[in-house]
């Protein structure tokens, strides 16, 4: 067994501090480091790949002895969720860092900005390829922090205010994902999530039932469903538009994808077969319904530029719910993950944009704003790529993924007749993020020019822009390779 | 321009190709083999007559646009979306799956979307891209759902696949399949209740909307109707209603479509709701037909073909009259035959091809379509028909007489109309001439959509043509004898005045989309804000708010009154025990305690030395009394002894010495 996966985490912590010292010097270059050490990040997660491709287990696994109390060994692990969910996240940070390069520019402190944006890193990569519960709820938190102190320090208005209802809420839900896992520990004795499973098959379902509900009431909270949705819109929208684009496109799917591989992964099998299973998932649907309805019918009226895509990432965490509810199904499940990974491409893709109009007109509302094709050409473009991904139509990346979800739900439906009316009410919500998207780029970027002197975005944003809008269409064009990746996965989700 | 050319060469290429298709082959690459996707091209005579259409008109249209987009900016805008639009509606009709026909049938929509927003400056073309896109998207959805279920059932997207396991779904299911289908189809190609998008689509520059009638877009839903007869075969037959829908939709369609075109001032109205009108007829012909060999499946076909030959020439003749005009409105045009003689001689050739008047193929076709319907049993449907065609001869005679015939108007007296530019002239004319003599090329057309129909002259004089002929006759006559006026309305007086205000709202699809649905979904969306800036968005603050003032609370009541003034009372406690300790003990005590034990022992001292001199004294005195009384009694006893004596007065002595030492020493 080589070492991949340990070096993964290592490299940006150690980064950290010579990212700070660099930006002292030059923001430019700490950036330029950033964006190398995440391309060395997916170099050595790429290592992987072979194993989780051809290996009999479908999976990559690294052990070593840390707290030995917990009987809990520094478990890190890839299979072909983890490593989609890994290098997207490293993608969508670089092209955060390439972004913040003219972004920020302006701004001070940047020497703080970019190395909490490394340490971001380690904590996002990291939910994605443990094992090990504990150290998932370290990095669960080690994501939180970072992503407090840049959405206080370099956010637009009241930012500490959104930052505070930020941290609050997703600690809160935290604290819930706390007590889940420590339940897990007390009745399995064990905090690996492979063993745990196995564990609980024979524990009691009472227990169990309660276990699933703590943890998947923690991760809804960070997904921002409906109920819990609150801190989402603040936050992505004070945010600075890197920030925008991590939060809106990797740090909620975290949320999605710890439903998928603990909730769902871990607890669900052992009351699978109970009347309660059934009643899970058909809440889950529910909530994925209520979600994406209520986000796109605000993102119809809303007038903040930033809040409208901030609605739309509700809307689209009601999709990926609305898809995990389908949960056995093998066609629902990659479908979902296939839509975290194009959602968080083409939302990052479209904060960005969002982020590159707001820097050059220094305003937010879509309602003064108009006919800005002619004078920006790169960033309407790109927008208008990103928010027809976001509305699902191809052949930009979301259109495969929201089909191979409506593909799962027909199949369900020939299981449960339940899923007849959520899966014709998702089709009515499809119109409607089309609506939204029509709607964010018709008044950003079309009709009477409102603004005289206007200028495209500086090269930087240009090239993180263009990149990420390459991927949509490549990921829109040519999904083989996540969904083999995904698909292959399937002996972890074959319950 | 040179993207112009190379869409010719592109265009003229995908002809020749095309050409050799005369037998079904299909070709495929693995895609996504894990979901058993393939990419595949398939060619049968169905895909191959569409895609040779489309690429045929793209080449007419782009050489028509070297002119017609001649002074526009964005020209690469321009024609990378209009050889996309192409490109996307080959690969929807070549596609040899249902994924990959679905995704260039979005692409279809995306393309249209663009090229009617082409003008993105103007308010009107961005709103009407939007209304396109989405109420054809609304489509889509069923197309979507549709293809979901089948793969659902079949887990297979691939058409071969499908025909040969179609039998094998449930018979519920394909009856959803195949009316969630006809969803799709239905709003791509305008039909009731969706056919208000096509009129919105008339922002868009002429040229696109020529492209987008005469092959792409509209065309779609056509295809997928044909498309879904030869899959499901025998199977349409089975599913309850299906056909009967579509013959119908497609037949109150025509008779709507007419009508609305009668009442429009807009030239291009005319035109936009000529194609709703028509594409009503290729529904209702492919709505008797249950096989590829039935007549009501090539007939729908050919009229496709002939309605996309009248249909594009009409568009291009609209576009050089608009750009000659200025204005869309046709009470402002009038007297065009003498401006543009050659545009009024090719607008005739629109008028009787429209009509259906032999030799125009459109004669043919209709009445194929006709000759289906009637031996398909459905009379109402055919007299719908007929009374559509009387409309159709109506409002075309209208719209010659509104732009070529009657007097110049005074708005033309200022703008000085001139003939169209050469390159819009030949495109147009190249369509004029195949227009008229297409007919003569039914035979290989019949042959290659393995029809057996035969298309000759000879047909004219079967007594159903002569019923066709004669309503053709009677609506236009009846037109030009009523009145040659601007609208429906004066004609028929003041007396039924809703009819009009029906017609000229298009029936109020329109208005019940954008009034009623538009408005209903905004609404809610506002109620939902509201409810999202009151509830929601404070909420979080409300309670960390209630906390706070908790805290306040708490900080007030316990914190200040009591617990951070505690120390100070136990501090000032002590300070006044002390204090009191201070009075009453300290001062009052302590402090005189050392005078106290001096006067104390000062009064012990004088009180000892008076006790004790007092009982000293008396000590002394008993003593030396006991010893006197005693040394008598001694010398009373012993007289003589001198020895005692002396050691008796020795005794004495020495006590005396004492008792006078005790003395001195006081």
């Amino acid at each position: 067994m080589q070492s991949a996966l340990l070096p993964t985490l290592l490299l940006p912590t150690l980064a950290a501090p010579f990212v700070y010292l660099i930006c002292k010097r030059s923001s430019k270059v700490a950036a330029l480091v950033i964006v190398l050490t995440c391309a060395a990040d997916i170099a050595l997660l790429s290592t992987t790949a072979p194993y989780i491709l051809n290996g009999a287990s479908h999976r990559y696994v690294e052990s070593y002895s840390w707290i030995p109390v917990l009987h809990s060994s520094f478990m890190l692990f890839v299979d072909g969720i983890s490593f989609s969910m890994a290098t997207i996240t490293l993608v969508l940070i670089s092209t955060a860092a390439l972004f913040s390069i003219n972004y920020m520019q302006e701004r001070k402190g940047l020497a703080e900005y970019y190395t909490l944006l490394t340490l971001l890193s380690v904590g996002l990569v990291g939910v994605f390829i443990t094992s090990n519960l504990m150290l998932f709820y370290f990095c669960w938190e080690l994501m939180l922090v970072p992503s407090y102190f840049i959405i206080g320090g370099w956010g637009y208005k009241e930012p500490y205010r959104a930052a505070f209802k930020f941290f609050i809420f997703t600690h809160a839900g935290a604290v819930f994902v706390l007590l889940g896992i420590g339940a897990i520990f007390m009745v399995t004795g064990d905090l690996d999530i492979f063993q745990a499973r196995a564990a609980l098959m024979t524990a009691n379902p009472e227990i169990v039932k309660w276990i699933l509900l703590s943890l998947t009431a923690g991760f809804a909270v960070k997904m921002a469903a409906v109920p819990v949705h609150m801190w989402l819109p603040d936050a992505h929208s004070e945010a600075p538009a890197p920030m925008s684009a991590l939060l809106s496109g990797v740090i909620i799917s975290a949320g999605a994808y710890a439903i998928l591989r603990v909730s769902l992964g871990t607890v669900f099998p052992a009351v699978m077969s109970t009347s309660f299973g059934g009643q899970f998932l058909h809440g889950l649907a529910v909530l994925g319904i209520v979600s994406a309805f209520f986000g796109s019918l605000i993102a119809l009226v809303e007038p903040d530029i930033k809040r409208i895509i901030a609605y739309s990432s509700i809307a689209h965490m009601g999709y990926v719910l609305f898809g995990l509810s389908l949960f056995p199904f093998q066609e629902a499940t990659t479908g979902t993950v296939l839509h975290l990974i194009n959602h968080a491409v083409s939302k990052g893709l479209l904060f960005l944009s969002a982020g590159a109009v707001m820097r050059q007109l220094e305003i937010r509302d879509v309602r003064e704003m108009g006919g800005l094709a002619g004078q920006m050409p790169t960033t309407a473009t790109t927008s208008t790529i990103a928010a027809l991904s976001i509305a699902g139509i191809p052949p930009f990346a979301c259109f495969i993924s929201e089909f191979l979800i409506f593909v799962g739900a027909f199949q369900t439906i020939g299981n449960d007749g339940f899923y007849l009316i959520p899966t014709a009410l998702m089709l009515i919500a499809a119109v409607l993020s089309l609506a939204y998207a029509l709607r964010f780029v018709g008044q950003v970027f079309l009709g009477p020019a409102k603004h005289e002197k206007v200028s495209d975005v500086p090269p930087f944003m240009r090239l993180a822009m263009v990149v990420l809008a390459a991927l949509v269409v490549v990921l829109g064009i040519w999904p083989t390779f996540f969904i083999q990746l995904i698909m292959s996965a399937s002996s972890f989700l074959a319950v | 321009m040179a993207v112009g050319l190379v869409a010719t060469v592109l265009a003229a290429s995908m002809v020749t190709d095309v050409y050799f298709a005369s037998n079904t082959s299909n070709s495929s690459l693995p895609w996504i083999p894990s979901l058993g996707v393939n990419a595949g091209v398939l060619v049968d005579p169905l895909s191959a007559l569409f895609a040779s259409l489309v690429a045929f008109f793209s080449l007419v249209v782009m050489i028509y646009s070297i002119d017609y987009m001649a002074d526009q900016e964005n020209l690469t805008r321009y024609y990378f979306f209009m050889l996309l639009f192409m490109s996307s509606m080959i690969g929807l009709v070549m596609s040899d799956n249902f994924l990959q026909m679905f995704i260039f049938w979005e692409m279809v929509g995306l393309c249209s979307y663009s090229l009617i927003s082409f003008w993105y400056r103007r308010a009107e073309s961005a709103r009407a891209g939007v209304k396109v896109f989405l109420m054809t998207r609304v489509g889509d959805v069923f197309l979507l759902a549709a293809i979901a279920l089948l793969y659902a059932n079949l887990g297979s997207f691939s058409f071969s696949y499908i025909t040969a396991h179609v039998e094998n779904v449930p018979l519920p299911t394909l009856t959803a399949v195949a009316f969630l289908m006809l969803g799709g189809a239905v709003a791509k190609s305008a039909q009731l209740p969706f056919h208000a998008w096509l009129y919105a689509a008339m922002e868009a520059p002429t040229s696109v909307s020529a492209l987008l009638h005469s092959a792409t877009m509209v065309k779609a839903g056509v295809y997928l109707i044909a498309r879904l007869i030869l899959l499901f075969g025998p199977l349409t037959a089975s599913v309850p209603m299906w056909s009967s829908s579509v013959l119908w939709i497609g037949a109150i369609t025509t008779f709507v479509g007419a009508t609305s075109a009668l009442s429009t001032p807009d030239i291009k109205g005319v035109a936009a709701y000529s194609t709703v009108s028509q594409i009503g007829f290729m529904f209702t012909a492919l709505g008797t037909a249950h096989s590829a060999s039935s007549p009501g499946w090539f007939a729908g076909l050919l009229h496709l073909v002939s309605h996309a030959l009248f249909q594009g020439l009409d568009f291009l003749l609209i576009g050089g009259i608009i750009h000659a005009t200025k204005t869309r409105d046709m009470r402002l045009m009038g007297g065009l035959r003498k401006a543009m003689p050659i545009t009024f001689g090719l607008g005739i050739v629109v008028m009787l091809a429209r009509v259906g008047m032999p030799p125009f193929i459109s004669f043919f076709s209709k009445e194929m379509i006709f000759q289906s319907v009637l031996s398909s049993g459905n009379l109402h449907a055919a007299l719908l028909l007929y009374v559509s065609t009387a409309i159709t001869f109506a409002y075309t005679l209208r719209a010659t007489v509104l732009v070529y015939v009657r007097e110049k108007s005074d708005y033309l007296e200022q703008v000085h109309p001139h003939e169209a530019p050469r390159m819009m002239l030949f495109s147009a004319g190249v369509l004029a001439v195949l227009c008229t003599v297409a007919s003569l090329f039914g035979e290989p057309v019949s042959q290659l959509m393995r029809a057996d129909v035969e298309i000759g002259l000879n047909e004219v004089l079967s007594p159903s043509t002569l019923i066709f002929l004669f309503t053709v006759f009677v609506g236009g006559s009846t037109y030009l004898v009523c009145c040659r006026k601007t609208s429906l309305a004066e004609r028929l007086g003041q007396a039924p005045r809703y009819l009009n205000r029906i017609l000229e709202n298009g029936y109020f699809f329109d208005a019940f989309y954008e009034k009623v649905v538009a408005r209903c979904i905004l609404s809610i969306s506002s109620g939902l804000k509201w409810v999202e800036m009151t509830v929601f968005g404070p909420m979080p603050h409300i309670f960390v708010g209630r906390i706070v003032s908790l805290s306040n609370v708490v900080n007030e009541r316990v914190e200040k009154s009591l617990l951070s003034r505690l120390p100070y009372l136990l501090a000032s406690c002590i300070v006044r025990l002390s204090n009191a300790i201070h009075e009453n003990l300290e001062k009052s005590f302590l402090d005189r305690l050392p005078y106290l034990v001096a006067n104390g022992v000062t009064i012990l001292a004088h009180s000892t030395r008076y006790y004790l001199d007092v009982s000293a004294d008396g000590l002394l005195y008993m003593i030396t009394n006991k010893t006197l009384a005693s040394a008598s009694e001694i010398q009373k006893m012993r007289s003589g002894s001198i020895a005692r004596y002396i050691s008796a007065a020795l005794i004495g002595l020495l006590i005396i010495l004492v008792l006078t030492a005790l003395t001195m020493l006081r």
